[in-house]
């Protein structure tokens, strides 16, 4: 065997998508892939439901301050409430706490860890592949319960479809946020599991609900700006409730904050993975 | 003047109040060195910090002339089997061989030649395409043994690379160090099992309770065997057949029987692998699937050394 063996390390970028092409599949085909597969279904059985009972009690969506309540409403609120507030934070604790801990649970590390390429790309490529497989569970979700529900009150597939492609990208920024963001938890923290789900169950549904300016150390307050399609408004406690999350940055703004967030989170955690001894147990 | 492929000097690592190394200074040169020791013994502690997953808690650890801590071009030229037993089952060996191969920089169709040729020197080239997650523990062990080679490194770094094999793949892979060996590699292997280490070089460190009891060419250590019993288990498809084989010598000085195992103590280890490996390869008393050692033979001669 007569490989070169050059004196510098493998590329960052092509290490990283080394990584990335060994850990996809075993992303796609582990048991957290099926559990939030079934997850993920959730929304389109909901939709799947809200269709039935419209179709056979043949009265059309409810009314709000005298207006038919549309499709695209209900859509909008399906993807605030199910996909922004659940689903992709769920993903993101799940899979961004786990990047590099699942590794060392299976003491499959060291393999990684013994060759020519940097520890920062190890992290960045099984991030990638962490995004390629959320987007994989999440955005035919999204599109099947899009053309299940849209088009109840008589609303237009074709005239929403840029709002569908301005949800599907809020999704994916979403998951980029809060992936890096766990990412750097898991790297960091002993117990990152925990600590994120109080972060998405408790700490972000708590500030939001309250005026000033604790509600800018969550990342759904900047999702929200994201949201393409306006809140259905009644004055109703659940109307007021959707109101308080109206209260949002600019699109420029959120984007902005989201982009040094996740970059700051990612840096972070490929330094934490750099520098860190990984003692698997004997 | 002869370069070291590894020196220690006043290595130390600890785990919070844990020692795992002592205030090491040592010098493995070029060619075969057996790290030794029994389980606990500081082994994968040292090996660890060799390869550069561990960053010393003090003194220094140079690899090739170089300190490997942070230093992932080093892993160019050093190939490392690690002891544990991790997989990503759902690859097939090639793929898992090639996908690691490729993390040297080389071309995808590069690494797939590699993982082949790997393959072929560790003689599981038939069953490359089959998953990992279907192989038995000796092909687990050789395939491990392929992803460190497949780069054709200058120092192959071996954590326990014996255990669980079977008699056939244990000599096959003896011979394969060895020749590593011969033809101008090094190669640092670990064991807990005397007879194993002996059986590939001749040039030792002992290692117990986190220091380097001895180094170099020890030969006292081989009259030892003797004095201690060596006890051997080997999971084989007929064990009762088998222990009528080996009854039939005298090398033996026990035998039980354990579940679909045998259990043995022999005071001469070399003829009885012989044997065992005779006895594999002939088929007369089934399949032979797995023999271990447990390290309480070391340990016996261990607590004799550090008698005072």
């Amino acid at each position: 065997m007569t490989t070169q063996n050059p004196r510098t390390t493998t590329r960052l970028t092509t290490a990283t998508m080394r990584i990335f092409d060994l850990s996809l599949g075993q992303m796609l085909w582990s048991r957290r892939s099926v559990f939030l597969a079934i997850v993920v279904a959730g929304p389109v059985l909901l939709a799947a439901g809200i269709r039935v009972v419209v179709t056979i009690s043949g009265r059309g969506l409810p009314m709000i301050n005298g207006s038919p309540v549309t499709g695209g409403a209900v859509f909008g609120l399906l993807v605030w409430l199910l996909y922004i507030r659940f689903i992709v934070p769920v993903l993101g604790v799940f899979y961004g706490t786990s990047l590099i801990a699942d590794e060392v649970d299976d003491k499959t590390i060291t393999y990684l860890f013994t060759r020519p390429i940097s520890r920062a790309a190890v992290f960045l490529g099984k991030f990638v592949a962490y995004l390629t497989c959320t987007a994989l569970l999440i955005l035919p979700s999204i599109v099947l319960v899009y053309f299940i529900v849209v088009p109840l009150g008589g609303g237009s597939i074709g005239a929403g479809f840029p709002s569908l492609v301005a949800d599907l990208g809020m999704l994916i920024v979403g998951l980029i946020a809060y992936g890096a963001l766990f990412g750097l938890v898991g790297t960091r923290l002993r117990r990152p599991l925990v600590v994120g789900l109080i972060f998405i169950f408790g700490w972000e549904p708590g500030v939001l609900l309250f005026p000033g300016y604790l509600k800018q150390a969550t990342i759904a307050y900047y999702l929200q700006a994201l949201v393409p399609q306006a809140m259905p408004a009644d004055e109703s406690v659940v109307g007021g409730i959707l109101q308080v999350f109206n209260e949002v940055p600019s699109v420029w703004a959120s984007l902005a904050t989201l982009a040094v967030l996740t970059a700051a989170a990612l840096i972070l955690a490929a330094r934490a993975v750099q520098n860190r001894e990984f003692v698997l147990d004997q | 003047m002869t370069t070291a492929v590894v020196a220690a000097e006043h290595l130390s690592k600890w785990y919070g109040q844990v020692i795992g190394l002592n205030d090491i200074t040592l010098s493995v040169p070029p060619g075969v060195t057996g790290l030794l020791g029994p389980n606990g013994a500081g082994k994968s502690t040292f090996m660890k910090l060799v390869t550069g997953q561990l960053k010393p808690s003090q003194g220094r650890i140079a690899v090739l002339g170089e300190p490997i801590w942070s230093n992932p071009s080093l892993y160019f030229r050093i190939g490392f089997c690690p002891e544990q037993d991790a997989f990503y089952d759902r690859m097939t060996g090639l793929e898992w061989v090639a996908a690691l191969s490729g993390l040297n920089g080389i071309t995808a169709s590069e690494a797939e030649q590699a993982a082949r040729r790997a393959l072929a020197i560790v003689e599981l080239e038939d069953v490359g395409h089959r998953k990992i997650g279907g192989y038995s523990k000796g092909m687990r062990q050789r395939v491990k043994l392929a992803q460190a080679l497949a780069h054709d490194p200058e120092l192959l770094i071996l954590d326990e690379p014996l255990s669980g094999m079977d008699p056939m793949a244990r000599r096959k892979t003896i011979r394969l160090i060895k020749e590593w060996g011969k033809s101008g590699k090094s190669v640092l292997v670990s064991s807990h099992v005397l007879h194993e280490i002996e059986s590939m070089t001749s040039n030792i460190l002992l290692i117990n309770q986190g220091r380097i009891l001895a180094e170099g060419n020890v030969h006292q250590i081989r009259d030892l065997i003797d004095e201690h019993p060596h006890s051997v288990h080997i999971r084989a498809d007929s064990p009762r057949r088998l222990a009528r084989e080996l009854l039939s010598a005298d090398d033996l000085l026990s035998l039980k029987f354990e579940d679909d195992a045998v259990v043995v103590q022999t005071a001469r280890p070399d003829a009885f692998y012989a044997r065992l490996t005779e006895l594999a390869a002939s088929d007369v008393c089934g399949a032979i699937h797995e023999v271990t050692s447990p390290d309480d033979n070391l340990q016996a001669v261990f607590e004799y050394l550090v008698k005072p």
